[in-house]
Protein backbone atom coordinates (compact mmCIF):
# COMPACT_ATOMS: atom_id res chain seq x y z
CA UNK A 1 0.00 0.00 0.00
CA UNK A 2 1.32 3.40 -0.96
CA UNK A 3 1.23 6.42 1.26
CA UNK A 4 -1.20 8.10 -1.09
CA UNK A 5 -3.66 5.22 -0.85
CA UNK A 6 -3.40 5.05 2.95
CA UNK A 7 -4.24 8.70 3.27
CA UNK A 8 -7.01 8.76 0.68
CA UNK A 9 -10.27 9.85 2.34
CA UNK A 10 -12.82 7.05 2.82
CA UNK A 11 -10.25 4.28 2.95
CA UNK A 12 -9.09 2.05 5.77
CA UNK A 13 -5.50 1.12 6.21
CA UNK A 14 -4.71 -2.11 4.29
CA UNK A 15 -7.76 -1.90 1.99
CA UNK A 16 -7.11 -1.13 -1.60
CA UNK A 17 -10.51 -0.75 -3.19
CA UNK A 18 -14.26 -0.72 -2.64
CA UNK A 19 -14.66 -4.50 -2.98
CA UNK A 20 -12.29 -5.11 -0.17
CA UNK A 21 -14.03 -2.48 1.87
CA UNK A 22 -17.36 -4.20 1.33
CA UNK A 23 -15.82 -7.56 2.23
CA UNK A 24 -14.41 -6.00 5.42
CA UNK A 25 -17.74 -4.51 6.32
CA UNK A 26 -19.48 -7.85 5.70
CA UNK A 27 -16.93 -9.65 7.90
CA UNK A 28 -17.42 -7.09 10.62
CA UNK A 29 -21.19 -7.44 10.44
CA UNK A 30 -20.91 -11.25 10.54
CA UNK A 31 -18.69 -11.07 13.61
CA UNK A 32 -21.12 -8.62 15.25
CA UNK A 33 -24.02 -10.97 14.51
CA UNK A 34 -22.22 -13.94 16.01
CA UNK A 35 -21.34 -11.91 19.10
CA UNK A 36 -24.96 -10.78 19.45
CA UNK A 37 -26.08 -14.39 19.19
CA UNK A 38 -23.64 -15.48 21.87
CA UNK A 39 -24.78 -12.64 24.13
CA UNK A 40 -28.43 -13.61 23.67
CA UNK A 41 -27.65 -17.22 24.59
CA UNK A 42 -25.80 -16.10 27.68
CA UNK A 43 -28.67 -13.84 28.76
CA UNK A 44 -31.16 -16.65 28.16
CA UNK A 45 -29.18 -18.94 30.47
CA UNK A 46 -29.28 -16.51 33.41
CA UNK A 47 -32.73 -15.15 32.78
CA UNK A 48 -35.95 -16.92 33.74
CA UNK A 49 -37.60 -19.15 31.23
CA UNK A 50 -40.72 -17.03 31.15
CA UNK A 51 -39.70 -13.40 30.98
CA UNK A 52 -43.15 -12.22 32.05
CA UNK A 53 -42.59 -13.85 35.50
CA UNK A 54 -39.15 -12.37 36.18
CA UNK A 55 -40.26 -9.72 38.64
CA UNK A 56 -42.37 -11.88 41.03
CA UNK A 57 -39.93 -14.81 40.89
CA UNK A 58 -37.04 -12.50 41.56
CA UNK A 59 -38.84 -10.91 44.46
CA UNK A 60 -39.60 -14.35 45.88
CA UNK A 61 -35.96 -15.39 45.62
CA UNK A 62 -34.93 -12.13 47.24
CA UNK A 63 -37.33 -12.66 50.14
CA UNK A 64 -36.07 -16.22 50.62
CA UNK A 65 -32.45 -15.01 50.60
CA UNK A 66 -33.27 -12.31 53.14
CA UNK A 67 -35.00 -14.83 55.40
CA UNK A 68 -32.00 -17.17 55.18
CA UNK A 69 -29.61 -14.33 55.98
CA UNK A 70 -31.74 -13.30 58.97
CA UNK A 71 -31.86 -16.89 60.24
CA UNK A 72 -28.10 -17.24 59.91
CA UNK A 73 -27.55 -13.97 61.75
CA UNK A 74 -29.87 -15.09 64.58
CA UNK A 75 -28.05 -18.41 64.83
CA UNK A 76 -24.71 -16.65 64.90
CA UNK A 77 -25.86 -14.38 67.75
CA UNK A 78 -27.19 -17.38 69.67
CA UNK A 79 -23.90 -19.23 69.13
CA UNK A 80 -21.98 -16.24 70.45
CA UNK A 81 -24.24 -16.08 73.51
CA UNK A 82 -23.87 -19.81 74.08
CA UNK A 83 -20.11 -19.50 73.81
CA UNK A 84 -20.16 -16.70 76.35
CA UNK A 85 -22.20 -18.78 78.79
CA UNK A 86 -19.91 -21.78 78.35
CA UNK A 87 -16.92 -19.58 78.97
CA UNK A 88 -18.46 -18.31 82.21
CA UNK A 89 -19.23 -21.86 83.32
CA UNK A 90 -15.68 -22.99 82.60
CA UNK A 91 -14.05 -20.08 84.39
CA UNK A 92 -16.37 -20.36 87.41
CA UNK A 93 -15.74 -24.11 87.76
CA UNK A 94 -12.01 -23.71 87.33
CA UNK A 95 -11.70 -20.99 89.93
CA UNK A 96 -13.96 -22.66 92.52
CA UNK A 97 -11.72 -25.71 92.59
CA UNK A 98 -8.41 -23.90 92.11
CA UNK A 99 -7.51 -23.42 95.77
CA UNK A 100 -8.70 -25.89 98.48
CA UNK A 101 -9.09 -23.22 101.13
CA UNK A 102 -12.52 -22.43 102.65
CA UNK A 103 -11.90 -18.67 102.78
CA UNK A 104 -10.73 -18.67 99.18
CA UNK A 105 -13.77 -20.64 98.03
CA UNK A 106 -16.05 -18.15 99.78
CA UNK A 107 -14.16 -15.30 98.08
CA UNK A 108 -14.58 -17.00 94.71
CA UNK A 109 -18.33 -17.39 95.29
CA UNK A 110 -18.43 -13.65 95.95
CA UNK A 111 -16.29 -13.02 92.86
CA UNK A 112 -18.62 -15.05 90.64
CA UNK A 113 -21.66 -13.29 92.05
CA UNK A 114 -20.21 -9.83 91.39
CA UNK A 115 -18.27 -10.28 88.17
CA UNK A 116 -20.26 -12.93 86.30
CA UNK A 117 -23.79 -12.53 87.68
CA UNK A 118 -23.68 -8.78 88.27
CA UNK A 119 -24.97 -9.00 91.83
CA UNK A 120 -24.49 -5.84 93.89
CA UNK A 121 -25.92 -7.11 97.18
CA UNK A 122 -25.95 -10.70 98.39
CA UNK A 123 -25.34 -12.87 101.41
CA UNK A 124 -23.92 -16.35 101.82
CA UNK A 125 -25.38 -18.50 104.57
CA UNK A 126 -23.43 -21.58 105.61
CA UNK A 127 -24.31 -24.33 108.05
CA UNK A 128 -22.19 -24.15 111.14
CA UNK A 129 -20.35 -27.39 111.78
CA UNK A 130 -22.27 -29.86 113.93
CA UNK A 131 -25.12 -27.42 114.58
CA UNK A 132 -28.42 -26.45 113.02
CA UNK A 133 -27.43 -22.78 112.85
CA UNK A 134 -26.84 -20.87 109.64
CA UNK A 135 -23.90 -18.50 109.78
CA UNK A 136 -23.88 -15.32 107.70
CA UNK A 137 -20.51 -16.20 106.17
CA UNK A 138 -20.49 -13.40 103.63
CA UNK A 139 -22.29 -10.08 103.33
CA UNK A 140 -21.52 -8.08 100.20
CA UNK A 141 -22.65 -4.61 99.15
CA UNK A 142 -24.87 -4.03 102.20
CA UNK A 143 -23.62 -0.77 103.63
CA UNK A 144 -26.72 -0.21 105.77
CA UNK A 145 -27.51 -3.39 107.77
CA UNK A 146 -30.99 -2.07 108.54
CA UNK A 147 -31.87 -2.44 104.86
CA UNK A 148 -31.72 -6.22 105.27
CA UNK A 149 -32.15 -6.83 108.99
CA UNK A 150 -32.46 -10.60 108.52
CA UNK A 151 -28.78 -10.73 107.62
CA UNK A 152 -27.42 -8.03 109.95
CA UNK A 153 -26.31 -10.41 112.68
CA UNK A 154 -23.75 -13.21 112.50
CA UNK A 155 -26.42 -15.87 112.18
CA UNK A 156 -29.61 -16.24 110.18
CA UNK A 157 -32.72 -17.17 112.11
CA UNK A 158 -35.10 -19.66 110.54
CA UNK A 159 -38.49 -18.04 110.00
CA UNK A 160 -37.06 -14.83 108.62
CA UNK A 161 -37.56 -15.32 104.84
CA UNK A 162 -39.98 -17.97 103.49
CA UNK A 163 -38.04 -18.52 100.27
CA UNK A 164 -34.73 -18.89 102.08
CA UNK A 165 -36.29 -21.21 104.66
CA UNK A 166 -37.83 -23.38 101.93
CA UNK A 167 -34.53 -23.61 100.08
CA UNK A 168 -32.62 -24.58 103.22
CA UNK A 169 -35.02 -27.50 103.55
CA UNK A 170 -35.71 -28.67 99.98
CA UNK A 171 -32.44 -27.60 98.35
CA UNK A 172 -34.09 -26.35 95.16
CA UNK A 173 -33.02 -23.24 93.27
CA UNK A 174 -35.56 -20.43 93.39
CA UNK A 175 -35.68 -17.52 90.94
CA UNK A 176 -37.73 -14.48 91.87
CA UNK A 177 -39.09 -11.96 92.07
CA UNK A 178 -41.14 -13.13 95.03
CA UNK A 179 -44.08 -11.56 96.78
CA UNK A 180 -43.00 -12.83 100.20
CA UNK A 181 -39.25 -12.29 100.03
CA UNK A 182 -36.66 -9.57 99.43
CA UNK A 183 -34.49 -12.07 97.55
CA UNK A 184 -34.11 -12.03 93.77
CA UNK A 185 -32.83 -15.59 93.81
CA UNK A 186 -31.99 -18.20 96.41
CA UNK A 187 -29.28 -20.63 95.33
CA UNK A 188 -28.72 -23.75 97.43
CA UNK A 189 -25.19 -25.02 97.85
CA UNK A 190 -26.00 -28.69 97.69
CA UNK A 191 -23.74 -31.75 97.71
CA UNK A 192 -25.36 -35.15 97.34
CA UNK A 193 -28.74 -34.01 98.71
CA UNK A 194 -27.14 -32.24 101.66
CA UNK A 195 -27.62 -28.47 101.76
CA UNK A 196 -24.41 -26.86 103.00
CA UNK A 197 -25.69 -23.32 102.61
CA UNK A 198 -27.48 -20.84 100.38
CA UNK A 199 -26.48 -17.83 98.33
CA UNK A 200 -29.17 -15.16 98.56
CA UNK A 201 -29.05 -12.58 95.79
CA UNK A 202 -30.69 -9.37 97.02
CA UNK A 203 -29.92 -6.76 94.35
CA UNK A 204 -28.29 -6.60 90.93
CA UNK A 205 -26.28 -3.68 89.61
CA UNK A 206 -28.51 -1.03 88.09
CA UNK A 207 -27.14 -1.55 84.60
CA UNK A 208 -27.64 -5.31 84.81
CA UNK A 209 -30.91 -6.63 83.31
CA UNK A 210 -33.08 -8.87 85.55
CA UNK A 211 -32.08 -12.51 85.99
CA UNK A 212 -33.19 -14.62 83.03
CA UNK A 213 -33.43 -18.28 82.16
CA UNK A 214 -29.92 -17.98 80.67
CA UNK A 215 -28.52 -17.17 84.11
CA UNK A 216 -29.92 -20.39 85.50
CA UNK A 217 -27.05 -22.42 84.03
CA UNK A 218 -24.52 -20.44 86.03
CA UNK A 219 -26.69 -20.60 89.15
CA UNK A 220 -27.07 -24.38 88.78
CA UNK A 221 -23.32 -24.69 88.42
CA UNK A 222 -22.79 -22.55 91.48
CA UNK A 223 -25.25 -24.71 93.40
CA UNK A 224 -23.28 -27.90 92.71
CA UNK A 225 -19.69 -26.82 92.34
CA UNK A 226 -19.59 -24.22 95.09
CA UNK A 227 -20.86 -26.89 97.49
CA UNK A 228 -18.34 -29.52 96.41
CA UNK A 229 -15.49 -26.99 96.41
CA UNK A 230 -16.45 -25.84 99.90
CA UNK A 231 -16.66 -29.40 101.21
CA UNK A 232 -13.32 -30.34 99.65
CA UNK A 233 -11.71 -27.22 101.05
CA UNK A 234 -13.04 -27.95 104.54
CA UNK A 235 -11.80 -31.54 104.42
CA UNK A 236 -8.42 -30.41 103.14
CA UNK A 237 -8.19 -27.77 105.87
CA UNK A 238 -9.11 -30.32 108.55
CA UNK A 239 -6.52 -32.83 107.28
CA UNK A 240 -3.93 -30.07 107.04
CA UNK A 241 -4.57 -29.06 110.64
CA UNK A 242 -4.22 -32.67 111.81
CA UNK A 243 -1.03 -33.06 109.85
CA UNK A 244 0.46 -29.92 111.40
CA UNK A 245 -0.59 -31.12 114.86
CA UNK A 246 1.09 -34.48 114.29
CA UNK A 247 4.22 -32.80 112.97
CA UNK A 248 4.35 -30.60 116.09
CA UNK A 249 3.99 -33.65 118.33
CA UNK A 250 6.75 -35.45 116.46
CA UNK A 251 9.05 -32.46 116.83
CA UNK A 252 8.34 -32.33 120.55
CA UNK A 253 8.90 -36.05 120.98
CA UNK A 254 12.13 -36.08 119.01
CA UNK A 255 15.20 -35.95 121.22
CA UNK A 256 17.37 -32.83 120.77
CA UNK B 1 6.01 2.44 69.61
CA UNK B 2 3.08 0.17 70.07
CA UNK B 3 0.33 2.72 70.59
CA UNK B 4 -0.32 5.96 68.79
CA UNK B 5 -2.53 8.95 69.29
CA UNK B 6 -4.37 10.19 66.23
CA UNK B 7 -6.01 13.52 65.47
CA UNK B 8 -9.33 13.80 67.27
CA UNK B 9 -8.01 11.98 70.32
CA UNK B 10 -8.50 8.50 68.93
CA UNK B 11 -6.09 6.10 70.53
CA UNK B 12 -4.81 3.12 68.63
CA UNK B 13 -3.31 -0.15 69.76
CA UNK B 14 -1.06 -2.38 67.74
CA UNK B 15 -2.26 -5.93 67.21
CA UNK B 16 1.07 -7.40 68.29
CA UNK B 17 1.26 -5.70 71.68
CA UNK B 18 0.88 -7.31 75.08
CA UNK B 19 -2.28 -6.77 77.09
CA UNK B 20 -1.83 -5.90 80.77
CA UNK B 21 -4.75 -7.02 82.91
CA UNK B 22 -5.09 -5.16 86.21
CA UNK B 23 -7.65 -6.65 88.58
CA UNK B 24 -7.67 -7.92 92.17
CA UNK B 25 -9.96 -10.81 91.15
CA UNK B 26 -8.27 -14.07 90.15
CA UNK B 27 -11.53 -15.04 88.48
CA UNK B 28 -11.39 -12.03 86.16
CA UNK B 29 -7.81 -12.80 85.18
CA UNK B 30 -9.03 -16.25 84.13
CA UNK B 31 -11.95 -14.66 82.26
CA UNK B 32 -9.60 -12.43 80.27
CA UNK B 33 -7.28 -15.36 79.52
CA UNK B 34 -10.19 -17.21 77.92
CA UNK B 35 -11.75 -14.22 76.17
CA UNK B 36 -8.47 -12.94 74.76
CA UNK B 37 -6.66 -16.24 74.41
CA UNK B 38 -5.04 -15.22 71.14
CA UNK B 39 -3.11 -12.34 72.73
CA UNK B 40 0.03 -12.20 74.86
CA UNK B 41 -0.99 -11.16 78.36
CA UNK B 42 0.54 -9.89 81.60
CA UNK B 43 -1.23 -9.93 84.94
CA UNK B 44 -1.19 -7.42 87.78
CA UNK B 45 -3.29 -7.97 90.91
CA UNK B 46 -3.10 -4.45 92.26
CA UNK B 47 -2.31 -0.92 91.13
CA UNK B 48 1.25 -0.88 92.43
CA UNK B 49 2.13 -4.02 90.51
CA UNK B 50 0.51 -2.54 87.40
CA UNK B 51 2.51 0.67 87.60
CA UNK B 52 5.70 -1.32 88.13
CA UNK B 53 5.03 -3.52 85.08
CA UNK B 54 4.15 -0.55 82.87
CA UNK B 55 7.43 1.04 83.90
CA UNK B 56 9.48 -2.09 83.24
CA UNK B 57 7.87 -3.51 80.11
CA UNK B 58 7.95 -1.69 76.81
CA UNK B 59 5.80 -4.30 75.05
CA UNK B 60 2.57 -3.38 76.83
CA UNK B 61 0.25 -1.86 74.27
CA UNK B 62 -3.10 -2.05 76.04
CA UNK B 63 -4.23 -1.98 79.66
CA UNK B 64 -7.48 -3.44 80.99
CA UNK B 65 -7.87 -1.62 84.30
CA UNK B 66 -10.38 -2.54 86.98
CA UNK B 67 -11.57 0.48 88.91
CA UNK B 68 -12.65 -1.18 92.15
CA UNK B 69 -9.42 -2.41 93.75
CA UNK B 70 -8.60 -2.39 97.45
CA UNK B 71 -5.19 -0.70 97.87
CA UNK B 72 -5.19 1.93 95.14
CA UNK B 73 -8.19 2.27 92.84
CA UNK B 74 -8.08 2.17 89.09
CA UNK B 75 -8.75 5.91 88.98
CA UNK B 76 -5.66 6.51 91.05
CA UNK B 77 -3.60 4.31 88.75
CA UNK B 78 -4.92 6.33 85.81
CA UNK B 79 -4.05 9.60 87.53
CA UNK B 80 -0.49 8.39 88.18
CA UNK B 81 -0.11 7.26 84.59
CA UNK B 82 -1.31 10.65 83.38
CA UNK B 83 1.07 12.44 85.72
CA UNK B 84 3.89 10.33 84.30
CA UNK B 85 2.82 11.20 80.76
CA UNK B 86 1.96 7.60 79.88
CA UNK B 87 -1.68 8.28 79.06
CA UNK B 88 -3.34 9.00 76.77
CA UNK B 89 -0.48 7.52 74.71
CA UNK B 90 -0.98 4.09 76.27
CA UNK B 91 -4.56 2.91 75.62
CA UNK B 92 -6.40 2.07 78.83
CA UNK B 93 -9.84 0.46 78.95
CA UNK B 94 -11.38 1.01 82.40
CA UNK B 95 -13.53 -1.84 83.68
CA UNK B 96 -16.04 -1.35 86.46
CA UNK B 97 -19.09 -2.89 88.04
CA UNK B 98 -20.85 0.45 88.33
CA UNK B 99 -22.83 1.59 85.32
CA UNK B 100 -22.98 5.23 86.32
CA UNK B 101 -22.32 7.82 83.63
CA UNK B 102 -20.21 9.92 85.98
CA UNK B 103 -17.79 7.04 86.44
CA UNK B 104 -17.48 6.64 82.69
CA UNK B 105 -16.94 10.36 82.28
CA UNK B 106 -14.35 10.41 85.05
CA UNK B 107 -12.43 7.55 83.48
CA UNK B 108 -12.46 9.07 80.02
CA UNK B 109 -11.51 12.50 81.38
CA UNK B 110 -8.58 10.90 83.19
CA UNK B 111 -7.24 9.59 79.90
CA UNK B 112 -8.92 6.23 79.39
CA UNK B 113 -9.59 5.21 75.82
CA UNK B 114 -12.77 3.28 76.54
CA UNK B 115 -15.07 2.07 79.30
CA UNK B 116 -16.76 -1.28 80.01
CA UNK B 117 -19.07 -2.44 82.76
CA UNK B 118 -19.10 -5.90 84.29
CA UNK B 119 -20.49 -8.35 83.58
CA UNK B 120 -19.63 -8.06 79.90
CA UNK B 121 -19.71 -10.54 77.06
CA UNK B 122 -16.56 -11.54 75.22
CA UNK B 123 -17.70 -9.84 72.02
CA UNK B 124 -18.06 -6.54 73.89
CA UNK B 125 -14.46 -6.45 74.97
CA UNK B 126 -13.24 -7.84 71.64
CA UNK B 127 -15.24 -5.20 69.75
CA UNK B 128 -13.84 -2.44 71.96
CA UNK B 129 -10.27 -3.62 71.36
CA UNK B 130 -10.95 -4.08 67.64
CA UNK B 131 -12.21 -0.52 67.46
CA UNK B 132 -8.97 0.73 68.96
CA UNK B 133 -6.94 -1.53 66.66
CA UNK B 134 -8.76 -0.41 63.53
CA UNK B 135 -7.66 3.13 64.31
CA UNK B 136 -4.08 1.91 64.30
CA UNK B 137 -4.48 0.59 60.77
CA UNK B 138 -5.97 3.78 59.30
Amino acid sequence: MTDSESTKPGTLPGLVNGDELVRHLRDTLDRAASLAGALSEALARISPQQPQETEPAFQERLRAAETDAHDLASRLVESENQLGRLMNLYVATYQLHAVPDPAQVRATIADISVNLLGAQQFVLLLRRDETADWEVALREGIRDPSAFPLYAADAYTIGGDPQVDATLVDGSLKLGPFTDSTALAVVPLKFQQEVLGVLVLLKLFDHRPPLRADDRELLDLLSAHAASALLAARLFAAKDRRLKTLESLIRLARPE
Amino acid sequence: MLARRFPGGVLAVSTVSTVLVVDDSALMHRVYEVMLRDRPMLHAHDGDEALRLIDQRSDIGLVLLDINMPTISGFEVLDRLRAAGRVPGLPVIVITTEGRDEEAARGLAAGAAAYLTKPFRSEQIRDTIARLESSAKT
